[in-house]
């Protein structure tokens, strides 16, 4: 006679209600699903906002106080109250025990008449050769590169305004109002950020175009180890500058959506809480259906360990089987749920938001499978201390 | 004297964060080429219309590769460069008065001396030139090219002229209309031979995605 396992019976068991198995297994999934998803989406935000910071090059701006530094804020200012600060700060900054590098900058705008009916704004940002291409070194051209010497007449065109303006490498470009030509030697690829529209020239010539010796921003890129916040206090004691700190608006952002990710985290544990209790649901009244089979099985000479181990290992078997799927839903629509993700924040990083590797997979499914040990504790033993007697007297009674 | 404005700075940043994007589009808008302020725009150009339409359209999207050549062999040059490519999205206006159809307005980049010029025509039903117009000019003679006079010469023109000028040696044979459009300053000819490219293409454009070609029967290839 053909000896059959006790996974077999179990496995069996489970097939003599596919419907009810398969919807229990479903919940599961759902839950696991839910669970990858939001962890995925945890890590790879996180990662995703970090490489954003890093890759802007500098995680500090200081900048004279008042002075507008923002895309957004020059449109509304209509490019006018450009404040300025001495050169001396940027050695002052550079010389702090925490600080990597600094580059320094200097922003002007000019007014172009010729740009539409009513005229138009057209930025410059003198960026230092040297420093500034090293600390933005993400930054990728479509074509050519930076300029090298510190007083040439040269420009770097980022991509919205190189497609604006119809201009190549080696083209040359008229600086409205000052009628200064400067020859294109290098196009960025499109970022998404205000470089797109930046014309970058060399901080010597704008200072020699504009007739203007000092900044209005210095970018400082602050080493790993460095207390950031005792050195923000640092520079808080600056005269008449304002600091602008990636970090706080990184910990701004993350605080956002550690806020909505606990109202998700709540939403998935209630998820996992009511996959718990159909599991339970479902192997109890497997339990009560199967009474008299399992008299049967005990007086055949079964033990109460037998039968709960029967027991237990159809909900492992169920949770296993929800996790599998529930993971593997979330590998496949990890793309979709980025997207949709996307759509709902008020701000997102540039990379992938979701990222699910193995690690993940295996935490998932161990937390799955420990709600399946935890969930078939009660139905095993309530079927393990069943008397053989009092079951099939039971069924003889109905 | 120090700043310390912390309190309010993050949630400024954040704000910052979003402008991004938005005022880096809004310091250099356009990827094609629209109508500044198409309300204003539409209604200087065509004093008495009541309404438009836009319309987006591509050679991409229309015939590809097929429609780039024919497009080519029509304006007698290749379309060059980073940013003339065949899946430039073109925005064209229809013009109305009440329920009827009265002109078109369509402009163009084209690659200047010194930066990008946006040639802008208003065109009536049989794509005659009635309005030119210069959205966006960096040049050197930008004040003479913006002068009311030298645009004038461009009205009355059609496709069917500017067939005979050659916009790779800039000449025209036999001699007519396009040749007696004046350049306002000979220093800046790359520039003026850049507008009379841009109002051919512009024309041929137009011809080809509002007009149904009518002007095809002119073009000797």
């Amino acid at each position: 006679m053909k000896k059959l396992s006790v996974f077999a019976v179990a496995y069996k068991s489970l097939l003599r209600k596919k419907t009810r198995s398969l919807l229990t297994i479903l919940g599961i999934a759902m839950a696991a699903w839910v669970l990858v998803s939001l962890f995925g989406f945890n890590r790879g935000y996180e990662a995703s906002l970090n490489k954003d910071i890093d890759n802007l090059g500098f995680q500090m701006l200081v900048v004279a106080k008042g002075c507008p530094y923002e895309a957004a804020t020059l449109m509304l200012k209509g490019g006018t109250g450009l404040k300025y600060m001495n050169e001396d700060i940027a050695a002052a900054v550079a010389a702090e025990p925490e600080v990597d590098g600094v580059t320094p900058m200097l922003m002007q705008v000019v007014f172009d008449p010729n740009k539409g009916e009513t005229g138009g704004l057209a930025a410059f940002l003198g960026v230092d050769p040297v420093s500034f291409p090293k600390m933005k070194s993400a930054l990728p051209f479509k074509a050519g590169g930076w300029f090298k010497e510190p007083e040439a007449a040269e420009a770097v065109f980022g991509y919205e305004v190189a497609e604006l303006e119809q201009r190549e490498v080696g083209d040359l470009y008229l600086i409205p109002e000052k009628e200064v030509e400067v020859k294109v030697v290098g196009i960025l690829e499109r970022t998404g950020t205000q470089d797109d529209g930046t014309i970058f020239l060399p901080i010597k010539t704008v200072q020699k175009v504009f007739g203007i010796r000092e900044l209005t921003s210095i970018g400082i890129k602050v080493k790993k180890d460095a207390d950031m916040k005792a050195f923000e206090d640092k520079m808080y004691k600056l005269p008449d500058v304002q600091v602008v700190s990636l970090s706080q608006v990184k910990t701004t952002i993350m605080t956002l959506v550690s806020t909505a990710r606990v109202m998700v985290f709540s939403i998935a544990l209630i998820a996992i809480l009511i996959a718990m209790m159909g599991v339970i649901n479902t192997v109890l009244m497997s339990v009560m259906e199967r009474r008299q089979e399992i008299g049967i099985l005990k007086s055949m000479g079964a033990m109460a360990g037998d039968i709960f181990k029967l027991v237990w290992l159809e909900t492992i078997i169920l949770c296993i089987g929800g996790g599998l799927i529930g993971t593997g839903l979330a590998l496949i629509t990890a793309r979709v749920t980025d997207v949709l993700v996307r759509g709902l924040l008020p701000y997102s990083p540039s990379g992938g938001l979701v990222a699910i590797d193995p690690g993940l997979v295996f935490m998932a499914l161990g937390v799955v499978t420990a709600i399946g040990l935890a969930s078939g504790i009660y139905p095993s033993w309530k079927a393990a201390r069943m008397r053989p007697l009092d079951t099939i007297r039971s069924e003889v009674e109905s | 004297m120090r700043t310390r404005s912390r309190n309010g700075l993050p949630a400024f940043l954040v704000l910052a964060a979003l402008g991004i994007g938005l005022a880096a589009a809004a310091l250099y808008a356009a990827v094609g080429c629209d109508l500044n302020d198409p309300d204003r725009d539409v209604k200087r150009l065509f004093p008495g219309s009541t309404g438009f339409k836009t319309l987006y359209v591509s050679i991409s999207k229309k015939g590809g590769d097929d429609l780039l050549k024919k497009i080519e062999a029509r304006l007698g040059d290749t379309f060059t460069g980073l940013f003339e490519t065949s899946d430039v999205p073109y925005t064209m206006y229809e013009v109305y008065k009440g329920a009827d159809l009265i002109g078109y307005i369509h402009g163009v980049n084209q690659k200047g001396t010194y930066g990008g010029l946006q040639v802008f025509l208003a065109l009536d039903l049989k794509g005659v030139i009635m309005g030119f117009y210069y959205q966006k000019l960096t040049s050197k003679a930008a004040k003479a090219f913006r002068d009311p006079a030298f645009g004038g010469q461009f009205l009355g023109l059609s496709l069917e002229d500017f067939y005979k000028y050659d916009v790779v040696s800039g000449k025209e044979e036999p001699s007519g209309p396009i040749s007696r459009i004046k350049n306002p300053d000979p220093a800046a000819e790359k520039d003026f031979r850049a507008t009379l490219r841009a109002a051919k293409k512009n024309l041929i454009l137009v011809d080809e995605f509002l007009l149904g070609n009518p002007h095809l029967k002119f073009f000797k290839g």
